[in-house]
């Protein structure tokens, strides 16, 4: 490269002190060899403007276009509120679950009755978080005394969304009372009782209040047993408060939860009917979705979204590698082995094809085994249909009646397959088995899952504020900082809807803040320049700026020199 | 006496004219017969990356042509990145597919227009004698017919003109500016340079070593100084002028403002990386993402740094300096080619009285010889024959960068030893060092 060099290269000269168009006199010709006489005042000047030139450019073009290109941008992060976030220091969960009691008796025996199993409720509960708080609910038929049960303030209407569970008290004169009934589609426990069983004001004690207190703690067992698990698993902060769940317990949710998948936001779901020959060739999948799968995908809506889609596959073999189904001449059906199951699905070869929609895929196959392999059971129960964990479940489809496979499946032949899936799907979307009441167990689902997106969420934003202190090199985009703020406000409107017992604004605002919190982390640019230490920069600066450099500063320290000389 | 003078003057000239138009004749033929005798060889130079670059190809200009006569943005296909007012100049001619004939005589008027230029700079002497100085080699030069013979016959430049490259109207207006300035003709001089900085960019460097040319050719017409300031501000001001008129009308013609990324966008943040006799191309490949706009602004800084010193060092030999910087253009640009190591190859000779103090010719000759033969080989090795790689080429490019390198500095030295010499008349031939 002509570098600088070129320009002070020739300042060979040694000219004389005045001006080259004067006649000079060469009078000191001996000594002139050895010692230069000074350069004449034009050409020291011409030399140093020509130095000073390229400096200029360097240091105001060329330092601030440095600055500029180089500089790493982070913006601002709410670091110690991240951290406490991750610790636990801001939001300790509570559920305070609200049970609105209609009783058709008078308000203050009502409220004496309140009491009492309030105070047989206290004693039983043990996990403080989870609490179970008695209202009077305003009876449709009482209708005259609503005004004041709701002026009083702990009165509540019995249909509000954020009332976990109705009881509704019922006299009966005949049967054993007390006794209840949990219904299966509502919310809602119906009490039998004789009206002899009503506490009078002065008693502490009453059957009905202790078997009301009972009932309600094992209505409500499993899910307590799910938060404590949660609350001990995800935050060392809470488990020393925490009793301590029996190691069996404490297994069956470990199983559990092994089996559920893992939270998204969007599962998609493919509903796929795997046949070894031509037939059946079609399926009236979309009416059996329509009826049996719609009301539960409908009833999930509120923690997960789904999408559907189905494929048919004809000629679908089994992997070579595991046994054959072989024929059970006693039970007169072909049998499959226990220990097979798992290698039924050909993955190598069926296509189901891992993500087609947006979230995980959950898989459902419904095979038709062949007329001369019909009836196709598992040797051990004779059960025809299994569940994989975290991936979906299988179905084996027996046609017995027809005397051939038909070419078409209608919508009731599929009945049993549905049936089955959706039970396959409760289990893993991780549904609790009890209570019997299935929005009782939605509800349940909706706190365990408010609490866990809380959980990740904040561990998600203490994982992020750690890579941003440990790792000065990378760059920090400003939405990283507005996912992280919205996190942080979507976190702390999820913890007080949480305090305020009102769980599906809670899920809704802990989901939002999962899907911020994830954005955040995984930001495209931030990772960019992770593995690049400090060191690589000599590597990246020098070969070309060393050798610029280098002439630039030795010109400009001998001129600083002489000037010092000089003056 | 003075009539024979006079006469001897006058028959000169007249030898001078009959040379000249030999000289231009025979060139005219050389090009006009090459694009006749080979008519596959135009296509085959426009495609070589060493003599068409993304911004100078003619490909790519006939690509912009066909999206402006139908009517789309020229720049909307990504691959125009040439000035706009280029197409309406290019859609009068017939299309060169059919009728290559007149796109051809263009090329070749272009040429001789430019080696017109060229005899007119070196007839006016500016390289040795300039108002403040004189050489005291000044009467070794080369008459302005060689000179103009040089830049004709240069097989880089027949190249460029086979490969009907758009760099050669960028060295026309070069050349002009300079002989415009070396006549004293100040709107011409303006014109031509606000044209050379227009169609690409980097020539604008050139306004203030030129503009002092104007400056001493204005004194030594008139035998006066004109003062300085007035004479600057008047003059940059109508460069400003005419590049703006330039953008103006590029951007009524294409309705846009969008020609200025497409065109000096390109140049500047050097998005196309075909390979070519530059040293930015390897070097940007290789580039971490994220030192990429630093090391830009580097090299762009490091291209332009050369002017002001350069201008303020030798302002007394203006000249020299713009021939020097042309020569740093062909090095230091992000997408030079032949044609512009042709122009500076070309502006070399008329610094004849340098030629005694050059040190490296042979090294420079030689490098600038065997990379012009090995370099189209080893870029067919790479590409074509698929037995080299890209490092082949590379290394090739640095060495033609060399090359030119040492015969820039070796002049530049040979200027400055020059210019002792008049400062110190007694050194003469002697050995000099650098203290």
């Amino acid at each position: 490269m002509a570098a600088p060099t070129g320009t002070d290269a020739s300042l060979a000269a040694k000219p004389d002190e005045t001006s080259s168009q004067s006649t000079t006199s060469p009078n000191s010709s001996p000594s002139a060899r050895k010692l230069p006489p000074p350069e004449s005042r034009e050409s020291l000047l011409l030399r140093r403007l020509s130095i000073l030139s390229f400096w200029v450019l360097v240091l105001f073009v060329g330092l601030p276009i440095w600055l500029k290109t180089t500089a790493i941008y982070r913006a601002e992060l709410p670091l110690q509120e991240m951290t406490d976030w991750a610790e636990g220091k801001v939001c300790k969960p509570v559920f305070p679950l609200r049970i609105a009691v209609e009783a058709p008796v008078s308000i203050p025996d009502a409220h004496h009755l309140l009491r009492t199993t309030q105070h047989a409720l206290d004693d039983i509960n043990d996990f403080s978080a989870h609490h179970l708080r008695l209202m009077l609910a305003d009876s449709p038929l009482q209708s005259n005394a609503s005004q004041q049960v709701i002026t009083d303030g702990t009165g509540i209407m019995s249909n509000d969304r954020d009332v976990a569970l109705a009881i509704r008290l019922i006299p009966v004169e005949t049967g054993t009372t007390p006794r209840s009934h949990l219904q299966p589609y509502t919310p809602m426990l119906d009490v039998y009782y004789s009206p002899n069983q009503i506490p009078s004001q002065s008693s502490t004690g009453s059957t009905l209040a202790t078997f009301l207190a009972q009932e309600l703690h094992n209505i409500f067992a499993e899910e307590q047993a799910q938060l404590v698990h949660l609350l001990s698993a995800s935050s060392g902060a809470h488990a020393a408060k925490i009793k301590a769940l029996s190691p069996e317990t404490s297994a069956e949710l470990q199983r559990q939860s092994t089996r559920v998948l893992k939270y998204a936001p969007t599962y998609h779901l493919t509903f796929s009917l795997f046949t070894p020959s031509y037939a059946p060739s079609a399926w009236d999948i979309e009416t059996a979705l329509q009826s049996y799968m719609s009301p539960l995908l409908d009833a999930f809506s509120a923690i997960s979204n789904f999408t559907v889609d189905t494929q048919v596959q004809l000629y679908a073999t089994f992997a070579p590698s595991i046994h054959q189904p072989e024929y059970d001449e006693e039970k007169k059906t072909w049998i499959l082995h226990k220990e097979d199951l798992s290698g039924f699905v050909n993955a190598a070869e069926w296509p189901l094809s891992p993500s087609i929609g947006e979230g995980p895929t959950v898989n459902f196959i419904l095979y038709v085994p062949d007329r001369t392999q019909s009836p196709l059971l598992i040797k051990e129960n004779a059960g025809n249909s299994w569940l994989i964990p975290q991936w979906g479940g299988v179905h084996i489809l027996n046609l017995q009646g027809e005397p051939d496979t038909p070419s078409a499946l209608t919508a009731d032949m599929l009945a049993p397959a549905m049936h089955t899936f959706s039970n396959q799907l409760i289990s893993l979307f991780g549904l609790p088995q009890s209570p019997a009441s299935l929005p009782l167990r939605l509800s349940t689902l909706e706190r365990v899952r408010a609490a866990s997106l809380i959980f990740s969420a904040s561990s998600t934003l203490g994982a992020l504020a750690q890579v941003y202190q440990k790792l000065p090199s990378i760059p920090v985009p400003d939405n990283v900082a507005q996912s992280t703020h919205r996190t942080i406000a979507h976190l702390q409107q999820a913890c007080d809807f949480l305090r305020d017992g009102r769980f599906p604004s809670a899920l809704e605002h802990a989901r939002s803040a999962e899907v911020e919190a994830e954005k955040a982390f995984f930001e495209r640019s931030m990772v960019g320049q992770v593995y690049f230490p400090d060191e690589h920069k000599v590597a990246v600066y020098l070969p070309l700026l060393g050798p610029i450099a280098v002439p630039l500063i030795m010109a400009a320290l001998k001129e600083l020199k002489s000037v010092f000389k000089r003056g | 006496m003075a009539i024979d003078t006079r006469q001897a003057i006058d028959t000169r000239q007249a030898m001078d004219t009959r040379h000249k138009v030999l000289l231009f004749g025979a060139a005219a033929a050389v090009r006009l017969l090459l694009f006749t005798v080979f008519p596959a060889l135009p296509d085959l130079l426009a495609g070589r990356v060493d003599v068409s670059t993304p911004v100078t190809s003619f490909k790519r200009l006939q690509e912009g042509v066909f999206l402006y006569t139908h009517n789309v943005s020229p720049y909307d296909g990504g691959v125009y990145h040439q000035a706009p007012l280029l197409l309406p100049l290019f859609s009068l001619l017939p299309n060169p597919a059919h009728a290559p004939l007149a796109t051809n005589v263009f090329y070749t008027a272009v040429d001789l227009a430019s080696a017109h230029a060229l005899a007119q700079v070196a007839d006016s002497g500016f390289a040795s004698v300039t108002p403040w100085f004189a050489s005291p080699r000044r009467h070794l030069r080369w008459s302005s017919a060689a000179i103009a013979a040089g830049f004709l016959f240069n097989p880089f430049t027949i190249a460029t003109c086979l490969a009907r490259s758009t760099s050669a109207l960028t060295n026309l207006a070069i050349l002009t500016a300079m002989a415009k300035a070396s006549q004293g003709a100040s709107f011409t001089f303006i014109l031509a340079a606000a044209f050379a900085a227009y169609m690409a960019m980097h020539p604008i460097l050139l306004f203030p070593p030129l503009t002092i040319l104007l400056y001493h050719a204005r004194t030594r017409n008139s035998k006066t100084t004109p003062s300085v300031s007035p004479f600057v501000i008047s003059h940059t001001l109508g460069f400003c002028t005419a590049i703006a008129a330039l953008l103006t009308g590029s951007a009524f013609l294409t309705r846009s403002w969008d020609f200025l990324s497409a065109t000096y966008g390109v140049r500047l943040l050097l998005p196309d990386l075909t390979p070519n006799v530059g040293l930015w191309w390897y070097f940007f490949i290789e580039m971490f993402d994220s030192f990429r706009d630093f090391f830009l602004a580097v090299f762009w800084l490091h291209a332009a740094s050369y002017m002001p010193g350069l201008t303020i060092r030798l302002h007394k030999q203006p000249l020299f300096v713009a021939c020097t910087l042309t020569g740093v253009f062909a090095i230091f640009t992000p997408y030079p080619s032949i044609a512009d190591a042709a122009l500076y190859l070309s502006l070399v000779p008329m610094f004849r009285h340098l030629f005694p103090l050059m040190r490296y010719t042979f090294l420079a000759s030689a490098s600038i010889l065997y990379t012009s033969f090995l370099g189209p080989a080893f870029y067919h090795l790479w590409i074509y024959a698929g037995s080299g790689n890209a490092n082949f080429f590379y290394a090739i490019t640095l060495v033609w960068s060399l090359g030119l390198s040492v015969i820039l500095g070796d002049s530049l030295y040979a200027a400055l030893r020059d210019e002792l010499d008049v400062e110190r008349p007694e050194l003469r031939d002697k050995e000099v060092r650098r203290i």
